[in-house]
């Protein structure tokens, strides 16, 4: 069995003494993969951060990087001796130093490596912050602070790079631009990465694994589909907040039979006992629009998303669902209108719990 | 817990400065001489009524001249606001004992305003309608004009940055001009004039050159007393255990008011730049002459009268050894700053590394020294060599120490580092405040050593502060005068224990030029610091 690059192994991660997630497991198998750390605010992602830098210590488990122990009950290396570099979220970047003097006391510590990855000028255009090189932080905005403290990480080329909220303060418009160039940049790179983020299609999109931390406890570590699209648990789906839960009966192998919307069809990811009762998981992309259909359902609510719209439907027994409907359909409906629904409803994978 | 050096080096530093006040408070179970008897029985209730009676005068006096000039330059426009509101600092550039001096000089029998008046309307005998300010009633007019600045600057910086949606607010309640300041602008400002007064009362309790010079009793003067009368150390310790006590609760009273003074500091949010009001008629010219009257006073009224003096008694001013008493005063300048900040930085540093809550506890009571009379410090530094020496130095065989620290530089210096190391700690500390925590670490995640972060990050940063801070040092050095009286080497004179010495022997003209050069030095340190003072470089 060959080794992981970085490994977390049953660890508690703590702040001023109290437990923030407990019994971490999780790891990176290769040099340059990125995974994301997805959880509420204030759930302890920080911390692991943190504590993966050496700025918190543990008392159970182990941190291993590159088969060197970094963390344990009785091992720590100090911060500055790991070679990992985390960007805060908060400005962290030395107030009285220009923005270039910041980046490049982070190039001092390559000083000796012969294999350099990035000058600092590519580092610059990557995150356009050429036009604030000479300013003070203080001069500069929230978002721009943010990809210079970024900068900075990225010029060491750490073994390890931490990333918190990376993006939290970027303006919406310049954020996507800047997570595909942060992509190409950590790919080029082949900088190993975890990034934390409340954004789930940012984790989505950045990392090629995800890690949900919910209640003290990462609840599920996969790839960013199956996270999507096969939840382990009622918490992971109410976190994503990207469907509902109603009640059904398992009546066959594929269907399952539902007081609301009657018989749907699909394939189980998990195989449950006919007569079962169960709640079934239904997302916004799982029901099908046709104003045809004799199943009508009253639209409580309408989302514009640009894309997209996203109906709120009443059904009888008052279970609002959302259904997902391409902007350039033919037609809108109002609020109180009725709303058909595709029948046959087949969905490609059934998710109960 | 990790014992570092870090940890290790803040610890002592803040357990040193301790000293003297564990010593005050030990000393306080020690058998004392006859004095204490008759003294209890006599004059005690005396120091206690006097201290009382000067300390509720003065607060009544700086809170009506601090607070009253702070809302003139604050809210309104008018002739010379702009000047008068850092003039009105430079207050602190004469010390109370020096006022003292001006004050008894001018208005004294055939004093400087007999002079005038002879020289205005000819002879008579002018001294029956001159008023006397001497006693408590010169005191009291002294010590509030030297140290009404500690109000004026907190509740100016306090009336700064109240938005002016809280005067639009008094204005949309239909609130009047007057109701206004004392419903809505003198409450916000509160915390800022209880602090400014806990500093008043500190330093009144403390003062011992003009109480001195005017023979008024108090606990302060009572401990030199029974210290040099009578030399009871042992007593001069019990009386500073009171003092102390009534001390740490105006102390533990400013700390409190000044939490909440900070809070509202910070709340920016929603904060709108308040707009001055321009005063035309006679209101503008009540306003300059309410400030000029101030300013006049408390600061161009002893300067002139120094003047004067060294002017008509030129003789002084050759018979003084200027160079000698500025090579003096900054000798101990320059020292005791190295000291301090170079203590302060590795305390502030040693503190914030280790994040421990012992040595929190410890620093927090360590920068009470600035709450601690200097004559205190000064009497319980001795008692502690004097034990130190007897108990442990001689008992190793070794021999007496007690002349490297009593009547030296040395120990001058270390009593002033106690003195005026929370001065140097606290000054630090807020500048430590602006670097966020994320910014050592950020530090450390590059491969910077904390010795490295510490040279290389924070030094710099800290600069500005430093320098602001060396010159607040300065400034109190320059003024000091009972620590320096009391343990100043043979023969090694300042221009403060100049001035006291030729006023204790009746000799005020030869005070003037010492004065004088002491005024004219510290102006120039208030100058140069005016606008931090102020709070306006953050502006």
């Amino acid at each position: 069995m060959t080794k992981n690059f970085f490994e977390v192994k049953n660890v508690d991660f703590n702040v001023s003494g109290k437990t923030k997630v407990k019994n971490v497991s999780f790891s990176i198998k290769n040099e340059g993969d990125v995974i994301c750390l997805l959880g509420p605010s204030g759930i302890g992602k920080t911390t692991i951060l943190r504590t993966i830098a050496g700025l918190e210590k543990i008392n159970n488990g182990s941190i291993e990087l590159n088969n060197k122990m970094l963390s344990s009950k009785t091992i720590n290396v100090e911060p500055e001796n790991r070679n990992i570099s985390l960007a805060f979220q908060d400005n962290s970047l030395f107030p009285h130093y220009t923005v270039e003097k910041n980046i490049l006391l982070g190039a001092e510590r390559n000083k000796g490596k012969k294999d350099k990855k990035i000058s600092l000028k590519e580092i610059v255009d990557l995150l356009d912050i050429f036009h604030i090189l000479n300013k003070y932080p203080h001069q500069i905005s929230a978002g721009e602070a943010q990809r210079a403290s970024l900068a900075r990480s990225l010029i060491t080329q750490p073994d390890l790079l931490l990333l918190d909220e990376p993006l939290s303060n970027v303006d919406q418009s310049f954020k996507e631009e800047i997570q595909v160039r942060l992509k190409k940049i950590l790919n080029k790179l082949k900088i190993t990465t975890i990034i934390v983020t409340h954004d789930s299609y940012e984790a989505f999109y950045l990392g090629s694994k995800c890690g949900i931390i919910i209640n003290q406890e990462l609840k599920q570590f996969d790839d960013p589909y199956k996270v999507y699209h096969f939840p382990n648990s009622v918490e992971v789906v109410n976190f994503l907040n990207r469907g509902i839960l109603i009640p059904a009966k398992v009546t066959g192998k594929n269907t399952l039979e539902s007081w609301d919307l009657g018989t749907i069809e699909g394939n189980f990811i998990k195989e449950y006992p006919k007569g079962s009762n169960v709640q079934l998981l239904l997302q916004p992309e799982d029901l099908e629009h046709d104003d045809k259909s004799n199943l009508k359902l009253e639209v409580v609510d309408r989302k514009f998303r640009g894309t997209n719209f996203i109906y709120t439907l009443k059904t009888p027994s008052n279970t609002l669902i959302p259904v997902f409907v391409h902007s350039h359909h033919i037609h809108q409906h109002e609020v109180e209108e009725k709303f058909g629904i595709k029948r046959p409803i087949h969905i490609d994978h059934i998710v109960c719990f | 817990m990790k014992f570092n050096s870090w940890y290790l080096s803040s610890f002592l530093i803040s357990f040193f400065v301790l000293i003297p006040i564990i010593t005050v408070f030990t000393s306080f179970f020690e058998s004392t001489s006859n004095y204490y008897e008759i003294l209890k029985n006599t004059f005690l209730i005396e120091y206690i009524f006097n201290s009382v009676a000067l300390l509720i005068s003065v607060l009544i006096c700086t809170f009506l001249l601090g607070t009253g000039t702070a809302y003139l330059v604050s809210f309104y426009q008018f002739p010379g606001s702009n000047f008068f509101k850092w003039a009105l600092i430079l207050s602190f550039a004469v010390p109370p004992y020096i006022y003292a001096y001006s004050l008894t000089a001018f208005f004294e029998n055939y004093g400087t305003a007999f002079t005038i008046l002879k020289s205005l309307f000819g002879d008579a005998n002018y001294n029956k309608s001159i008023p006397k300010f001497d006693g408590m009633f010169g005191a009291i007019i002294s010590i509030s004009f030297s140290l009404f600045a500690y109000v004026y600057i907190l509740v100016r910086a306090s009336f700064l940055y109240q938005s002016q949606n809280l005067i639009d607010l008094g204005k949309n309640l239909g609130f009047s001009k007057f109701k206004s300041f004392y419903k809505i602008i003198l409450p916000a400002a509160r915390p800022a004039i209880v602090a400014g007064l806990s500093l008043v009362a500190m330093e009144t309790l403390a003062e011992f050159g003009a109480v001195d010079f005017f023979s008024i009793n108090t606990l302060t003067t009572g401990i030199y007393n029974s210290w040099i009368t009578f030399d009871d150390l042992a007593f001069a310790n019990r009386i500073s255990f009171f003092l102390l006590l009534f001390i740490f609760s105006l102390f533990i009273l400013e700390n409190l008011s000044r939490r909440k003074a900070k809070y509202h500091f910070n709340s920016r949010g929603g904060f709108k730049q308040k707009e001055k009001l321009e005063l035309s008629g006679n209101k503008s010219v009540l306003a300059f002459v309410g400030c000029f009257f101030v300013f006049f006073m408390s600061f161009l009224f002893p300067l002139s009268q120094m003047l004067y003096w060294t002017i008509k008694f030129p003789e002084n001013l050759f018979d003084l050894q200027v160079i000698d008493l500025l090579l003096n005063t900054l000798y101990l300048v320059f020292l005791s700053s190295l000291v301090l900040i170079m203590f302060s930085l590795l305390s502030n540093y040693g503190n914030r590394v280790s994040n421990n809550k012992t040595l929190n506890i410890l620093s927090t009571l360590s920068i009470s020294g600035y709450a601690i009379p200097g004559v205190i410090l000064a009497i319980a530094f001795i008692t502690f060599i004097a034990w130190f020496d007897e108990n442990i130095i001689k008992s190793l065989g070794f021999l007496s120490i007690k002349k490297i620290f009593i009547g030296s530089i040395l120990g001058l210096v270390l009593v002033y580092f106690v003195r005026f190391y929370s001065l140097a700690f606290n000054g630090i500390k807020s500048g430590y405040e602006k670097i966020n925590i994320s910014v050592d670490e950020s530090a450390y995640l590059l491969g910077f050593s904390k010795r490295k972060t510490f040279m290389n990050i924070h030094v710099p940063f800290l600069r500005n502060s430093l320098l602001f801070i060396v010159i607040l040092i300065s400034l109190e050095i320059v003024r000091e005068l009972p620590i320096t009286l009391i343990l100043r080497p043979f023969n090694f004179e300042t221009f403060a224990t100049t001035a006291y010495i030729s006023a204790s022997e009746d000799l005020l003209e030869a005070a003037a030029v010492p004065s004088l050069f002491l005024i004219l030095i510290a102006s120039f340190f208030i100058m140069v610091t005016s606008r931090y003072i102020l709070r306006e470089s953050n502006d």
